[in-house]
């Protein structure tokens, strides 16, 4: 007590160190899947033997040889042509539009009048993101439509649709349920991306600068509305 | 030296979750740090040079939260209406005068200069020694000392009630001559 008043600091540290707030079970899943993940990905790179039994050098010598051949095996192989797909989905998000804006759609509330395989563009100027462009790209031979749309202060997301199934399996990030829905959060090189199924169509909505708790929030925004 | 086992760093989620609502102010950023920091660290297998993993989530804890502010303070804001809609959390925490004082010191630490805010996250929240803290935000030991010792001084000094002032603020005329009005219309001094 006395401490407390002479040292007012010493009270703070006590009361700072007493917190013991738990992080929300949704992060403590999001942590076990990203290490579930990560230990699948050790097992096949390095197979089932007793790790354990090894010795730290030893261990460590492994995991650098194992990280080699794993690197050898990416440039051999062209990488992973799945997640690769992805990332050139989510790269033509970032590109300069070549075709106007499509209009909000008449018959569906919420949409664009544009959409790949039934699956529409959502609408999203009611929330602050008016469409501004569009393009198309042809990726491992499948059409990619993208919607460009812009920020009230300039920001700029695409938004893509890759045409026909199945669609390439993404892996890294973190997966995240909204509204009973997965999504993927990848960022790299500063781009920040969500990546999820509609329809069992790929979609990807990406952006610059802009937060991923946005893009997340956007993405959902159609589950949501619908 | 020995390669981080990624199954070892579910036990520090808690600990990190608190260190970085501290930095950020919010459980929300918070949140959204973490997963930055996990994913990262489990980007690629990872070694270590000492038993401790703590120092090194921190390490990469303040750098993703670093890289986060350069990035932040390079955009334009963006819009609030649809994140606050979409994303506010609506858990409420279990015990409500606990809940409102963990908001406010955290509230309190995030309002720190960054590096002052960094080594009391490291030591005070996270309960690293001074020495891996020093590791962690790559500073010597001695600066860790004084900015921890400048961020709690700065935090009592926030979360203190203004003293009350020992002797009554000058009176203007008009104050006393109030004062004085006031006194013979409530009778006092009246024999």
């Amino acid at each position: 007590m006395s401490e407390r008043l002479e040292h007012p600091e010493a009270g703070l540290i006590e009361r700072i160190r007493a917190i013991d707030e738990r992080a929300p079970e949704e992060l403590h899943r999001h942590v076990q899947a990203l290490v579930a993940e990560r230990v699948r990905g050790s097992r096949v790179r390095g197979g089932t033997g007793s790790r354990t039994r090894w010795s730290g050098r030893a261990e460590l010598m492994a995991a650098g040889v194992a990280a080699a051949v794993a690197v050898i095996v990416l440039v051999l192989s062209g990488g992973d042509s799945s997640t690769l797909s992805v990332r050139e989905i989510s790269a033509a998000t970032l590109r300069a539009s070549t075709t106007p804006a499509p209009g909000e759609s008449l018959r569906k509330l919420g949409a664009l009048t544009e959409s790949v395989d039934g699956v529409s563009f959502p609408y999203w100027k009611g929330v602050g993101w008016r469409a501004s462009g569009a393009r198309s790209d042809t990726i491992d031979g499948r059409t990619v439509r993208t919607v460009f749309y812009t920020g009230a202060h300039g920001e700029r997301i695409g938004y893509a649709i890759l045409a026909g199934t199945p669609a390439p399996a993404a892996s890294g990030g973190v997966v995240v349920s909204r509204h009973g829905h997965p999504y993927r959060l990848l960022s790299e090189d500063g781009v920040r991306s969500v990546v999820w199924l509609r329809k069992g169509r790929l979609c990807v909505v990406a952006g610059r600068g802009v937060s991923s708790r946005m893009l997340l929030a956007l993405a959902s925004w159609h589950e949501r509305a619908t | 030296m020995r390669t981080l086992d990624p199954q070892s760093l579910t036990q520090h989620v808690d600990r990190l979750y608190r260190a970085a609502w501290a930095l950020c102010g919010s459980r929300e950023d918070a949140e959204d740090l973490v997963q930055e920091t996990f994913a990262r660290v489990l980007s690629r297998p990872r070694v270590l040079r000492s038993d401790d993993e703590l120092y090194y989530l921190m390490r990469v804890l303040r750098n993703t939260f670093l890289t986060g502010l350069r990035t932040a303070s390079r955009r334009p804001v963006t819009v609030a209406t649809l994140e606050d809609v979409v994303t506010a959390d609506p858990r409420p925490m279990a015990r409500p005068a606990e809940a409102l004082e963990v908001q406010e010191l955290y509230a309190a630490i995030a309002t720190l200069p960054e590096d002052f805010r960094l080594a009391l996250v490291a030591v005070d929240v996270l309960g690293l020694s001074y020495r891996e803290a020093s590791r962690a935000l790559r500073v010597r030991e001695a600066t860790i000392t004084t900015r921890l010792f400048r961020a709690r001084k700065q935090i009592v000094k926030r979360l203190s009630p203004e003293p009350p002032s020992s002797s009554p603020p000058p009176q203007t005329p008009s104050q006393r001559e109030e004062r004085n009005a006031g006194g013979v219309l409530s009778g006092e001094g009246a024999q």
